[in-house]
Order: structure tokens, then C-alpha cells, then sequence
């Protein structure tokens, strides 16, 4: 083992189940050696709403992985969402201060300290600051402006903030198992780096990571997120409206949801029933399968339509050439993606790992996981390993993503 | 622009929150994490302190060492011994090379300075040496000698043989003394030498015996002088030490008590036995302030012929002696 070696841990604490990925990081090449998961408890809506329940069940994950990859986590990559995250997009400008109308260092440093300074709210706290490209002169300058020669330069940041509480309740969970929390990344900018390419990013794609309890999202415009959001609303919403609608406890909606549930209705005969159990035993019931359909249908098209909302303006088919791109657990449900091209009216398709995942991690239930590797390691490269980083890490990374 | 935007903090990070926790706070995991993490800072510690230590000896050792043995030092023969001894030492040289017994041409490097030492502490009269080597041809030796405070008469093979005691029991046979001195240390009489290697083991009780001589002669030179042999027979069982003096007159210290005190009696006593005709006398003063004297006195004028008569002893709790009291302290 290399001295340069870090063991990294990805951990998404979701709504239903917790995932802990470990990855060992060695400056130029990243790999999967360990996975743990445990069924989540004390977490609403992607909060933390009991602390000992949570915690119990992260450190077992933490636990489970730590015996998988057989070596101790040293930082931590923590997913975040929940309906507490906001963003809002500022920029600025500033005249270019070289009497040639060359762009210096100094110019670059001063505009986007302008542009990532709007106080927030109160018990507000920022979680990313994303870049929109540099403009010179209104003119799209896609890398460093530095060099460059203009009247004036402009850039904008999407600044998302969350809750101060919030966010410091699940940095807590992971610091009772006395790991330190290096890197606090989205849970859409994570799904969303594993399930795009950088084409599509550049095109402009919006991903949907349709969770439990939450569904998190990312317009990609230009190459960069452009916008991200979160609603609080998720696979779990669908269970309750069965649970409601049919008058059944939460754990029978579950089951019908996943064997039946449906994003769009597909079932024209209505007299045609589905078994509850299908053993025909004492408490089986009958349901009409169309009744199931509609109901998982309505709030879906709901979901979908919340989402473009929310996105407003930003979103158009114009800019989101590359289309729809829905991951998550609740991405599985069956016709939803036809239900997507219909709401954004741009093609939809479901995330895809990349094909250098191996097989058993390629479930839409990982993506933010590896999604939180990924993006983490990115964003803390030169902190990670400073001597060892080289221009062929992305590469290193996609050849060794590979959980054995 | 405004310059005072220029320099607008920038928003609070998520990285503000402070993430110490305290073990309380902590799941089991957590504080097995914790306690496994200490006990490596802990471990990473000591061996950082230890291999500091060592890089510390090896410094030193190298320094303290020759950088370049000038190569004529290993072919040049020892040509000087340097001996070294406290004031009053009594060894030279020349008993210094005899002792050693260097080989001709020996150099310096080939010489076992331990072995060497060996031979030197063999001596009884050495309590300590060290040797030191000088390139490229001296040889420095540092001693620290035993001096005898009595003398003891052993036979080997049938033939009477005079050895010398220290202070510490060590029994030596001495070289370089003064006859004279040699000739005024009382002789040692009692005792059972035990043999031990090429010599004898240590007498035990002889720190007493020494601090008897050394009280002796600081506080009362004119009675040491008399003092023949010192007896310690009775110095195990009932810690007294039985000095004789050149005239026969027997004396009994208390081993355990202050020589002084006993030597002020002894003195005074004696200036009283002188004032009366006795030739000898037997005094014990390891009874406290009532000090049995016998007195052995000459025989009758008229009697010449007969057998010698001793005085009638008198039975020890009829002292002949009783010191005078103590002046009373007044406390004003």
C-alpha cells in the first residue's frame, strides 16, 4: 500500500436506505473496494429528524463497508439533499482595470468574489458555489478569461445554500464515528456526473434523481450546472397515495407499488384485478390494476411537473438538447420516462452507469454514491494527493472504477 | 465598482461548521475509532522519540569516536603508559607495567581494554580503573586505590603470610605502602577467612572496625598507638570488638555504640589505672557508664618465684571505676 493511498468513504444518507461506498484513492487512480447499506431510520425527506436512529444506522453501513474494503475510512464524501437546500443565481461585473483591456489575475479573483458575495439569510449556510462561464464583453468564454482583452467581465455563480441545523445534524452523524466530513457535495451534482457525459453537459441535459423522499435535480447548460433543486417529494409519496387511496398499511402500498405501480396508465380494462399477495390467503385482496396505475400516474406527472416549475425559465427544450435523464430508485417505475418526454417535451431516458462500472454497482441506487466518489475526488484532487495529481486522472478514474 | 464590494466577505460555507465531537457524543464505533486512532499517535510518538534517541546515541557515538585513525596508529607500538591516581595513590608505573604485561610491540588497537582492566582489578588494591586510549602510542590508565587500615596474618602452604584489610572488608596483599605505616596497623584476630577466586570474600563488619580506627585516631592518637590487634570474635554475636594494646591490657568497645563517647572513657580510665600499680588491666566499656576494670597487679616482692598472682577479680557488678556524673546543664 502506497503511503499516498486515502480510503474514502461516499455516504448518501437517503430517505430509505443508507449507502456507503469506499474507495481507495491512490493520487492518480481511484477504486471501489468496499460497499455497505443498511435500511434507513430516523431520516424524513432526506433530514435528519431522529439523530440516535440515524446515526445507528450510518455507523452500521459505515461499519459493514469498513469490513468489506477491509480498511478504515479516513474522510468522508457526504451526499446532501432535502427540501431545506435553495439556490439563486448572482453575478458580476467589473471593468477590466489594465489600461491594455487585458484580463489579469486580479480581474478574474475580484469578479468572482463579487459574485459569490451576496450575504444570505440568516442560518444560511452554503453548500456550493457553481460557476456559469466567464462573458467578456457579453461574449461566452467557456475556460480562464486570464489573457484575454475586454472592456469589462462578467460571471455568475449558482450559489446553493441550506440550513445551517440541517446541514450541521448530518455532518454530526458521520463525526459520531469520529470520521471527518472532507467534502460535502449535492446529491444531484453527484448522480448527475455519473449518469451524463460530458457532451451531454455541454448540450444541455436536466437529471432527475427521483429518490424516496426526496427528488433532486440538475440543469446542465454550457458544460456546468446551470441550476439545481430539490422536492420534497419522492417514491415514498407514491406508496402513501396507495396507502390512502386503498386503504392499505404502508407496507402492502410498497408491494403494489413495485409490482404494479405504473407512470402512466396502461390498463384499459377496469374490471381487471391484481392480487394484494397473491396467495390467496386469508387477508388477500383484490385491486383493479387501472385504479393502481392512476393513482401512481397522477402523483408522478404531479412529481414531473413540480420539478419544471420549479426550474422555471431555465429550462427550456431549446437548451436541454440532450434531454431528460431520470435516475434514482423511483426511476424504475415502469413507463415513467414517456411521462417526462411528455412534461419537459425533450427526449427522456433513464441513467446509465458508465460502462466501466462494474455490473454489480450499476443499479440506479448507486449512482450517487459512486456519483459522490467521483465528484469528490474531483473537487479535492490537489488536497487528496498533490504530488501524484496528473492529467490522466479522470481517465484512471473511469479505468479502475471497478468494485470486485 | 464599488471598492468596498471588492472586499465583501464572502458568504458562511458549510465548511464553518465545527465539526469536533465529544466521545459522549460518540457511537461505540466511534470511540473504538477514537481509542485505536490514540493509541497510534501514541505508538507513532514512542517510535518517533525512540528513533530520535537512537539518531541522538548514534551522533554521539560516532563523535566520540575517531573520525580517521591516522594510519601510523596501527602499526606504532604502545610507547607510554599513563597512570592516573587520586592524591596519596601509592602504585606506579612500574607496578602498572608489571602488572599489565603488555606484549612488545603490541599497538594500541590490538590491546583489550577490558581484559586489561580485568587484570588490574584483579589486584585487590585497585578498587577502579579505566584505560583510555591516546593515539597513536599512549595508553592512559585511571585507578583508584584501596588503603589498608589493618593487617591479617594467613598461612599458605605452612608459610605465614602478611595481607592487608580495607575499610570495606576487601583483603589484599598491597604494594607500594610505606613499611612504617604498614608496621603501625593494628592486626586483625577472630575471624575466619573465607576463600573466594584467587583471593578471599570480603570481612563483614569491617566498616565498624574502621570507624573505630578512624575515631581512634582523630580523637585520641596516643591510645591507637598502643593498640596491637583488634579481635572480632564477638563482633557477630554480641557486637563488641576486643582491642589489645601493646602492654596486654584488653579493651572491649560496643561496636554499635558512639567510639567517641567510649574513647573519652577509655582515656580517662586509663589515666585512673595508671595511678595504680597494676600492669594490666581488662576494661569493658560496652556496658555503659559503670565500667567493669580488672586489674591484674604485679606480683609480691616476696614472692618472686611463685606463680604470677592475679588481683581478685571482682565480680562485674562491683565496678572498680565509676565515671563521675555529668555536670548538670543549667538552662539558663
Amino acid at each position: 500500500m502506497s503511503s499516498q493511498t486515502t480510503f474514502i468513504g461516499a455516504v448518501e444518507i437517503g430517505t430509505s436506505k443508507i449507502t456507503v461506498l469506499v474507495g481507495e484513492y491512490t493520487g492518480r487512480e481511484l477504486a471501489i473496494i468496499g460497499r455497505g447499506e443498511c435500511s434507513s431510520r430516523g431520516v424524513i425527506k432526506g433530514t435528519v429528524v431522529d439523530y440516535k436512529a440515524a446515526s445507528e444506522c450510518t455507523h452500521s453501513a459505515l461499519e459493514q463497508a469498513e469490513r468489506d474494503a477491509g480498511e478504515r475510512i479516513e474522510v468522508v464524501f457526504l451526499g446532501q439533499t432535502g427540501g431545506h437546500l435553495e439556490g439563486f443565481y448572482n453575478e458580476a461585473n467589473v471593468n477590466v482595470k489594465a489600461s491594455d483591456n487585458m484580463i489579469e489575475p486580479g480581474d478574474v479573483r475580484t469578479v468572482c468574489d463579487l459574485a459569490k458575495g451576496k450575504e444570505l439569510p440568516v442560518g444560511r449556510m452554503v453548500v456550493h458555489h457553481i460557476r456559469r462561464p466567464f462573458r467578456v464583453d457579453g461574449r461566452l468564454v467557456p475556460g480562464n478569461p486570464e489573457h484575454l482583452v475586454g472592456q469589462s467581465l462578467a460571471v455568475g455563480y449558482w450559489t446553493v445554500h441550506g440550513q445551517e441545523q440541517r446541514l450541521a445534524d448530518t455532518i454530526h452523524v458521520i463525526r459520531g464515528f469520529n470520521l471527518e466530513v472532507r467534502e460535502l457535495v449535492l446529491a444531484s451534482l453527484a448522480s448527475g456526473h455519473m449518469v451524463t457525459t460530458a457532451e451531454e453537459r455541454q448540450h444541455g441535459v436536466l437529471v432527475i434523481d427521483l429518490g424516496a423522499g426526496t427528488t433532486d435535480f440538475a440543469l446542465y447548460r454550457d458544460g456546468a450546472a446551470h441550476t439545481t433543486g430539490v422536492v420534497s417529494v419522492g417514491g415514498v409519496h407514491l406508496t402513501n397515495d396507495l396507502s390512502i387511496g386503498l386503504r392499505l398499511t404502508e407496507g402492502q402500498a410498497e408491494k403494489l407499488k413495485l409490482r404494479f405501480g405504473r407512470a402512466a396508465v396502461q390498463t384499459k380494462d377496469r374490471a381487471h384485478k391484481v392480487w394484494l399477495d397473491g396467495n390467496f390467503a386469508i387477508g388477500d385482496r383484490q385491486f383493479s390494476q387501472q385504479t393502481i396505475e392512476q393513482i401512481t400516474a397522477a402523483r408522478t406527472l404531479e412529481l414531473l411537473a413540480v420539478v419544471k416549475k420549479k426550474l422555471g425559465t431555465a429550462f427550456t427544450p431549446e437548451t436541454c438538447s440532450a434531454g431528460v435523464v431520470l435516475t434514482g430508485g423511483t426511476a424504475k417505475l415502469p413507463g415513467i420516462t414517456g411521462v417526462a418526454a411528455k412534461v419537459f417535451g425533450v427526449p427522456a431516458h433513464l441513467g446509465e452507469a458508465p460502462t466501466w462500472v462494474s455490473e454489480n454497482l450499476r443499479d440506479p441506487g448507486y449512482h450517487t454514491a459512486l456519483g459522490l466518489l467521483y465528484y469528490g475526488v474531483s473537487a479535492q484532487a490537489e488536497k487528496l494527493a498533490p504530488a501524484r495529481r496528473g492529467s490522466g486522472f479522470i481517465d484512471g478514474v473511469k479505468r479502475l472504477f471497478v468494485y470486485s | 465598482m464599488n471598492p468596498e464590494n471588492a472586499n465583501a466577505p464572502l458568504a458562511r460555507s458549510w465548511r464553518d461548521i465545527p465539526q469536533p465531537v465529544k466521545p459522549r457524543a460518540m457511537s461505540a464505533g466511534g470511540r473504538w475509532r477514537r481509542v485505536r486512532r490514540g493509541v497510534r499517535l501514541a505508538a507513532l510518538a514512542a517510535l518517533a522519540i525512540g528513533l530520535g534517541w537512537g539518531v541522538w546515541f548514534g551522533v554521539g557515538a560516532l563523535s566520540a569516536a575517531p573520525k580517521h585513525l591516522p594510519a601510523v596508529a596501527q602499526t606504532v607500538p604502545v610507547r607510554h603508559l599513563d597512570l592516573k591516581t587520586p592524591a596519596g595513590g601509592v602504585l606506579d608505573g612500574a607496578w602498572l607495567a608489571r602488572t599489565l604485561a603488555l606484549p612488545r610491540d603490541a599497538t594500541l588497537l590490538e590491546l583489550d581494554l577490558e581484559r586489561l582492566r580485568d587484570r588490574l582489578l584483579a589486584e585487590g588494591q585497585v578498587a577502579s580503573a579505566s584505560l583510555a586510549r591516546q593515539f597513536p602510542d599512549r595508553l592512559i590508565v585511571r585507578l583508584t586505590e584501596r588503603v589498608p587500615v589493618a593487617r591479617v596474618r594467613v598461612e599458605f602452604s605452612g608459610q605465614p603470610r602478611d595481607l592487608l584489610v580495607a575499610p570495606d572488608g576487601f583483603v589484599f596483599q598491597g604494594a607500594g605502602f610505606d613499611p612504617a605505616m604498614l608496621a603501625s596497623l593494628p592486626w586483625l584476630s577472630g575471624l575466619a577467612l573465607i576463600p573466594e577466586g584467587a583471593g578471599f570474600r570480603p570481612i563483614p563488619g569491617m566498616g565498624r572496625v574502621a570507624q573505630l580506627f578512624a575515631d581512634a585516631q582523630f580523637s585520641a592518637q596516643h591510645l591507637y598507638q598502643t593498640w596491637m590487634s583488634v579481635s572480632l570474635a564477638r563482633l557477630a554475636i554480641d557486637r563488641q570488638l576486643e582491642v589489645t594494646t601493646k602492654q596486654g591490657t584488653t579493651i572491649l568497645f560496643n561496636a554499635t555504640g558512639d567510639f567517641f563517647v567510649q574513647l573519652a572513657t577509655l582515656d580517662y580510665l586509663l589515666e585512673q589505672v595508671a595511678n595504680t600499680s597494676a600492669v594490666r588491666a581488662r576494661i569493658d566499656l560496652t556496658v555503659g557508664r559503670n565500667v567493669p576494670v580488672m586489674l591484674e597487679l604485679p606480683p609480691p616482692a616476696g614472692a618472686a618465684g611463685d606463680p604470677p598472682a592475679t588481683a581478685p577479680a571482682p565480680s562485674p557488678s562491683h565496678p572498680l571505676f565509676t565515671l563521675p556524673a555529668r555536670p548538670a546543664i543549667n538552662p539558663t
